[in-house]
């Protein structure tokens, strides 16, 4: 399991970046950065706007598939990829 | 259509006639009817008709019986005992009045609605009241009542009573006849009675029956009386007793479900596969300009500050107070203010008030207050309860702390300090509600006034406050870290005038003293001070730090919410210093006025933002962000540059703010759009900003 963690180490690494997670197809995570809570709130409502973008594209037209899904805020920037077994996570905060 | 035969004369009916459509007549059978002539045909028909079906009882058993009446081809009519009225238990031999119906079932008739209306001869006879006119049968039975025994009676007569008296019958006959007996055995025992007294028999009196008729007494008379009831007296003494105490815990918080191997390989595989996107979009987020000044909106922006309402209480204003404290609930909804005076410099016996608006109720009037609380003494200061909605302390000029509860208008105060040597003997100037000391849910209450004490109140009951904790500042015992002026002589207190905690650490607090230097505390100080003055509780040297001091009194300090270091202190220089708990200088010193600077409050949304109240009855804003120099906005409160003494910041609804001035008026500003939204990188600048200590 080396390797997952040094992966996470990596992106975590990255300039900006809060925290980083990866939650399974249940919504529940696997692995974090961050404290527990915030952690299980970020996995469960990321789940299902996950879901919810997905069924969108899917709708709009059936042969497209939802790749990536960033979401900006005011203070910072989500990033989720999707997967069909997995969800990575990583909550950066972009430079002004 | 039948025809009745009366008496050789035939009147015509028809079911309408019946009195009892339910009724069935048969051929032969006798009814009691009425005539009437109809206009129609000038015909006399028989109405009103209802059969007379009575007969006698031939046999009961269990649950149904026979009657004596012929039908159809059976001499006796069935009887259920379900249709008996009043669910009277019939006996053979009772004369009973019923109505016949065809039982479709069971192919014969049966009797229904059942009356009796005699009883039949029966030894036994438990008293029942029996509707059916059994006195019909006095007239069959006769009693007879004594009167006397004759003496004192005039005529010697056996005077005769005949009362109907149903179910009594069969006794009270053979009670009659018992007194009959025993009357005629009387009169021979007694020889020598008086002359005119005689006995005499006389004849049977007899009563004509009258079935239906007059119903006679029903009464009776009853009495119960209840067992008498036993008592004992018993008593329990607990010999041995156990405290015990319950807390719930705090919710868990939901655990991270551990996942030791989980399915290794699919794992590594995903994030191969995204690991280089995800970094993509990391370095294309970094150096992006697009959302360079783009700002969303989602709420309507208001531009500018508006008054939302302007709350005075006309008596207090009457008698020229002003508000000295301003104090919001920890739901939002309400505002409290205290009236005094703050330039008298007397021991005035001057009654003031507490005043307290539901902003939140309809048909709110500016001028009449949700409740009024009144004073003895001029109140200086105010603070609401941090959870309890109604409870709201006050500190008085003549040095006593009071709490009450603005809910109860009646009898609003809940505990007070009393003028023991405990208590201050200066006026109290700020009071600030703290967490108790061993759990969270008890509060206390810090009290800070000039004559140098700083006092911790903790609610006993019977509503007393009791002193826990106690610090003393004395001029000797101010860490030396900036040059202070020599104290004259012969003081060794320092007053304070404002107190302030920090929300980083509950230990810590900013105390504004009358010399105008700021000094950093802590509960936790050990020494002890160097006082004479009285008290049950050791008091303590709090001084930590001294940092340089303002041209005049502090009569305010504030300390951020969202950084661990920053204060401002606002002093009658008209300076407001904001200083950094790390260097005795400040950071930064921005002239507001020319005259006092009465309050300085941090906002509790935006980090850049504070306000400030002037003597020159303005509200000033600033916003450190955009201009270090000038307000960003400047309110006007009174008109006649009569000072604003207080303001606060509503945490709950986070546009209001509530300022009170020397008017004895108290204005709700609602603010822009600009002070309650956090803009992108506050926090970052307010860092900035405090990393800018001077080496």
């Amino acid at each position: 399991m080396a390797e997952v963690e040094e992966t996470l180490k990596r992106i975590q690494s990255h300039k900006g970046v809060i925290g980083t997670m990866v939650v399974n197809a249940e919504g529940i995570p696997i692995r974090t950065t961050l404290d527990n809570s915030t952690t299980v709130q970020y996995a469960g409502l990321l789940h299902q706007l996950t879901m919810k973008a997905k069924s969108t594209v899917r709708d709009i037209d059936p042969q497209n598939d939802l790749t990536f899904l960033r979401i900006r805020s005011k203070k910072h920037e989500i990033m989720v990829a999707p997967d069909k077994e997995y969800l990575l996570i990583a909550i950066q905060n972009p430079c002004e | 259509m039948d025809e009745a035969d009366m008496k050789g004369e035939v009147y015509p009916f028809g079911v309408v006639g019946m009195a009892n459509k339910g009724d069935c007549l048969q051929k032969g059978e006798s009814v009691k009817f009425q005539y009437c002539v109809l206009g129609q045909n000038a015909q006399t028909m028989a109405y009103n008709i209802t059969p007379l079906r009575r007969a006698t009882v031939e046999c009961v058993k269990d649950q149904f019986g026979f009657i004596n009446y012929e039908v159809g081809d059976s001499k006796k009519l069935f009887l259920h005992v379900k249709e008996v009225q009043d669910g009277i238990e019939l006996q053979a031999g009772d004369e009973v009045e019923f109505l016949v119906i065809f039982n479709q079932r069971a192919g014969k008739c049966t009797a229904c609605n059942v009356w009796r209306v005699c009883e039949g001869p029966k030894a036994v006879a438990a008293p029942r009241p029996d509707r059916s006119g059994g006195e019909g049968c006095v007239g069959l039975r006769r009693r007879r009542g004594w009167a006397g025994w004759g003496w004192g009676w005039g005529g010697g007569s056996v005077s005769t009573v005949t009362r109907a008296q149903p179910g009594q019958l069969c006794r009270a006959g053979s009670a009659g006849a018992e007194a009959l007996a025993s009357g005629g055995a009387a009169s021979t025992e007694r020889p020598e009675r008086p002359g005119p007294l005689q006995d005499e028999t006389l004849g049977l009196a007899s009563v004509p029956s009258q079935w239906r008729g007059v119903q006679g007494i029903r009464g009776e008379t009853k009495s119960c009386q209840t067992a008498s009831i036993a008592t004992a007296e018993a008593s329990a003494q607990t010999r041995k007793h156990a405290d015990a105490e319950v807390q719930t815990e705090a919710p868990e918080p939901a655990s991270l479900q551990s996942v030791p191997q989980y399915d290794g390989p699919r794992l590594v595989a995903f994030l191969r596969r995204v690991e280089a996107m995800v970094t993509r979009e990391l370095n294309k987020n970094w150096q992006s300009h697009a959302f360079d000044g783009f700002e969303v909106n989602w709420s309507e922006q208001q531009q500018t500050v508006t008054c939302l309402h302007t709350l005075g209480y006309p008596p207090a204003q009457g008698q020229g107070l002003h508000v000295t404290g301003v104090s919001w609930n920890t739901t939002g909804s309400v505002v409290a203010c205290a009236y005094g005076r703050l330039d008298d410099g007397d021991w005035s016996t001057l009654k003031s008030f507490v005043c307290t608006w539901n902003l939140d109720r309809r048909g709110l009037n500016p001028q009449q207050p949700s409740a009024v609380v009144e004073v003895p003494s001029a109140v200086m200061c105010l603070a609401f309860h941090p959870t309890q909605p109604s409870h709201v302390a006050g500190g008085l000029y003549n040095g006593e702390v009071l709490v009450w509860d603005v809910s109860h208008p009646e009898d609003p105060l809940l505990w007070r300090t009393g003028l023991t040597d405990d208590a201050h003997t200066d006026p109290v100037y700020q009071v600030v509600w703290l967490p108790g000391p061993q759990h969270g849910h008890r509060f206390q209450v810090l009290s800070v006034a000039t004559d140098g004490k700083v006092l911790l109140w903790l609610a006993v009951g019977a509503g007393r406050l009791q002193l826990s904790a106690g610090f003393a500042l004395a001029v000797q015992q101010l860490p030396r870290s900036t040059k202070l002026k020599k104290p004259p002589r012969g003081e060794t207190e320092v007053g304070a005038t404002a107190v302030a905690f920090s929300s980083f650490d509950p230990s810590l607090f900013v105390l504004g003293t009358e010399g105008g230097f700021p000094l950093k505390c802590s509960l936790a100080a050990e020494e002890p001070a160097l006082t004479r003055m009285p008290s049950s509780v050791p008091l303590r040297a709090p001084a930590q730090f001294t940092f340089s001091p303002h041209g005049g009194p502090v009569y305010s300090v504030s300390c951020s919410p969202f950084h661990r270091n920053l204060f401002l202190s606002a002093g009658t220089d008209g300076h407001v210093h904001l200083y950094s708990m790390l260097q005795a200088q400040p950071l930064t010193s921005l002239q507001l006025s020319h005259k006092y600077l009465f309050a300085v409050r941090w906002s509790p949304v935006r980090p850049l933002v504070f306000a400030a109240a002037s003597g020159e009855g303005d509200v000033q804003l600033f916003d450190l962000q955009k201009s270090s120099q000038k307000p960003t906005v400047s309110i006007k409160q009174t008109q006649d540059e009569s000072p604003v003494y207080c303001l606060e910041f509503n945490c709950q609804q986070t546009q209001l703010l509530a300022a009170g001035d020397a008017k004895g008026v108290v204005k709700v500003w609602q603010l822009s759009s600009e002070f309650t939204e956090q803009g992108p990188r506050e926090t970052e600048d307010l860092d900035q900003l405090a990393a800018e200590v001077a080496t």
